[in-house]
């Protein structure tokens, strides 16, 4: 027999209420460290989502609006940028690539980016890992789309599936450019991205879509093609631009130079991707501090739910410890078994509070992988989960500190008289 | 009171204890002492302060005057750590309602006073199962709660002279039984006192129980103020 037996034998007693009550602390714990962990996972993946792109432009309204738009797919971007826009800015330096894209239409709720053959060969959607064709093909002629891996999913088409687009972004909303059925002829591997989510087309085919609307309400009859484009049809709504690099080198001395001098341009406007992730990091870490805050909150609920829970127990008690001190174990042995045992609810619901954050950590990336395409890896930092361990366990021992005091207060005498 | 070498000669040695409640009720013993192995019934009716004195002498309750020295130790003058430990080691207690902790074995309410006195963990359980053996406990690993009240009584013995005390008080460990048990129970008492050589203190208002001690101590006489 020794003390910790003792303290089992009474957790073990109030089975129900000790297993609840290290339920709530377990609840709390994996609260506040899954969203420790996500916290940096999220911004991790928001960063490995702007893939090879150094500069970023458009004619949204910030440019945090333009990297959130045309890299994530928040919105379709509103202002469209011109083809000789285009054209100038791409001779107007000499990039390793720029890649034009547009946004607007979509299927079934799902972007549809129109796009150029070089966003597939030379932009990279995550760093290191060009994209990789699952099934069937990339597009090469007009009405052909390819899939993201989201996309297909959600949508659950196949290869050879004839599809209609949707003007805009909604899935019931916008009207159908029934005319022009588009051929599924490839669907991509997961990227970890948010481009998992789009639907990808060659930028005629949209332009010819958008024409045909045009020459609808102009009065004109008859199926458009390439060769009814005019100037005003080939719009796009982003451009993805890479400066040369050394090789094994992601960076360029040039990207600030180039960025400022494209900025001169008050027609655009130009993001560079990852300083607007680190811009984002710094607006939403603030309402992140306030859901860590929570967590710790809702830590010390479920401490305050363990003094409860043992002061109510207190009265049911107070003969097994009038029992205990009659035998000759001190008040401080009688108090530090209390602790002990709001210790032990602490620890327990700690540890189960870990194991709970590691499945809902894994439960939550998969879902923003399937909702957004975002790929979270939920790391939970080992010094971090001790750091919070301990901290449950402290806080449930400060819980058992009144208890314990109402334990070392119990009047032994008084306590062994029979019942009445 | 130290006898011959410094040998203790009594177990109890009580000298002019004085002792009163906030109620007004006030105990007062001129001079009580106790030889090693002696048994002694604290005799009066309820209310006369036997418990009282019971807990005094277990250190449970520190007197305001006098001296009370349990087996050569001086517990009046200690702090209550130190009574805790010689309460753990010298004395056992056995209760009306015997007082079980019903969440543990009939073996761990045995240990659970081995516990106390600080002896060797790894000895517990030979202990506690030899001593419950020895008065019939047959079931070492049930509850508390699931044995008969007999048996829980057993226990309880057990659980008193786990220790080898040299003194067991014994707070009307007969009151609720029926007269066949209460003098079986008060035998087991009796012989298991013997056996483990202790002084048995017992306080009852049974007069049935007169003729089973060497000594009758009426406590009526210290009784001052209120009753209790």
């Amino acid at each position: 027999m020794n003390d910790l037996r003792v303290v089992m034998v009474s957790l073990k007693a109030r089975s129900l209420s000790s297993a609840v009550t290290m339920g709530s602390v377990a609840v709390a714990v994996a609260l506040l460290l899954t969203m420790l962990s996500l916290r940096s996972a999220g911004f991790q993946a928001f960063q490995r989502g702007t893939g090879t792109t150094h500069l970023l432009v458009s004619a949204d309204s910030s440019p945090l609006v333009a990297v959130l738009n045309n890299i994530f797919y928040a919105n379709p971007p509103a202002n469209p940028i011109s083809w000789a826009k285009y054209n100038e800015i791409r001779s107007g330096f000499p990039y390793a690539w720029a890649i034009p894209t547009q946004q607007g239409d979509s299927f079934r709720g799902f972007p549809v980016c129109a796009t150029a053959p070089e966003f597939f060969t030379k932009f990279e959607p995550v760093r290191g890992e060009p994209w990789r064709v699952r099934e069937g093909r990339l597009p090469q002629g007009n009405f052909e789309i390819c899939l993201g891996a989201t996309a297909a999913a959600g949508t659950g088409l196949r290869v050879g599936q004839q599809v209609r687009l949707t003007h805009g972004a909604g899935s019931d909303h916008g009207h159908e450019h029934a005319e022009y059925p588009y051929t599924v002829v490839g669907i991509l591997q997961p990227t970890g991205s948010a481009h998992d989510r789009a639907v990808f087309t060659d930028l005629e085919s949209s332009w010819i879509l958008h024409a045909h609307d045009r020459r609808e309400q102009e009065g004109k009859e008859g199926l458009t093609t390439a060769a009814d484009l005019t100037d005003a049809d080939r719009l796009i709504t982003g451009i993805l631009l890479r400066l040369p690099t050394r090789p094994g080198s992601d960076g360029s001395a040039a990207i600030q130079q180039q960025f400022d001098t494209l900025r001169r341009d008050t027609s655009i406007v130009v993001a560079q991707p990852a300083q607007q992730i680190d811009r984002l990091r710094s607006i939403v870490g603030n309402v992140d501090s306030l859901f860590v805050a929570l967590g710790v909150a809702v830590l010390v609920s479920s401490g305050i739910s363990i003094l409860l829970a043992l002061y109510n127990s207190m009265a049911e008690r107070r003969r097994q410890i009038a029992v205990l001190r009659a035998l000759g174990l001190p008040r401080s042995r009688v108090q530090g078994m209390i602790i002990a045992e709001a210790c032990l609810i602490g620890l327990g619901g700690g540890v189960a509070g870990v194991a709970l954050s590691v499945i809902g950590g894994l439960a939550a990336a998969a879902m923003l992988k399937a909702r957004i395409g975002l790929v979270v890896q939920p790391d939970l930092d080992p010094r971090g989960a001790m750091i919070v361990l301990a901290g449950a366990v402290v806080l449930a021992g400060c819980a058992g500190i009144l208890p314990a005091v109402l334990a070392y207060r119990t009047p032994v005498a008084d306590n062994l008289r029979p019942a009445a | 009171m130290r006898g011959y070498h410094g040998r203790v000669s009594s177990v109890l040695d009580i000298h002019n204890l004085r002792f009163r409640r906030a109620s007004g009720f006030g105990l007062h013993v001129p001079s009580l002492q106790l030889g090693h192995g002696q048994t002694a019934l604290l005799w009066g009716a309820s209310g006369t302060g036997k418990s009282t004195l019971l807990w005094l002498v277990a250190g449970l309750l520190r007197p305001q005057a006098g001296t009370l020295e349990v087996a050569g130790e001086r517990l009046d003058a200690m702090r209550e750590s130190d009574r805790d430990r010689i309460r753990a080691r010298r004395i056992g207690l056995v209760f009306q309602t015997h007082h079980l902790l019903p969440d543990f074995t009939a073996e761990e309410n045995v240990a659970m006073a081995l516990m106390a006195a600080g002896e060797p963990e790894r000895g517990h359980r030979e202990r506690a199962r030899g001593l419950l053996a020895s008065l019939g406990i047959e079931r070492p690993e049930a509850p508390a709660s699931q044995l008969s009240v007999g048996q829980q009584q057993r226990v309880a013995v057990a659980r008193a002279i786990a220790c080898r005390p040299a003194l067991v008080l014994a707070d009307e460990p007969t009151a609720s039984l029926d007269q066949a048990n209460a003098q079986a129970t008060m035998q087991l008492i009796l012989d298991a006192c013997r056996q483990a050589g202790a002084a048995l203190l017992c306080a009852s208002h049974d007069p049935a129980m007169r003729d089973r001690f060497e000594r009758v101590i009426d406590v009526t006489p210290f009784v001052q103020g209120v009753p209790a």
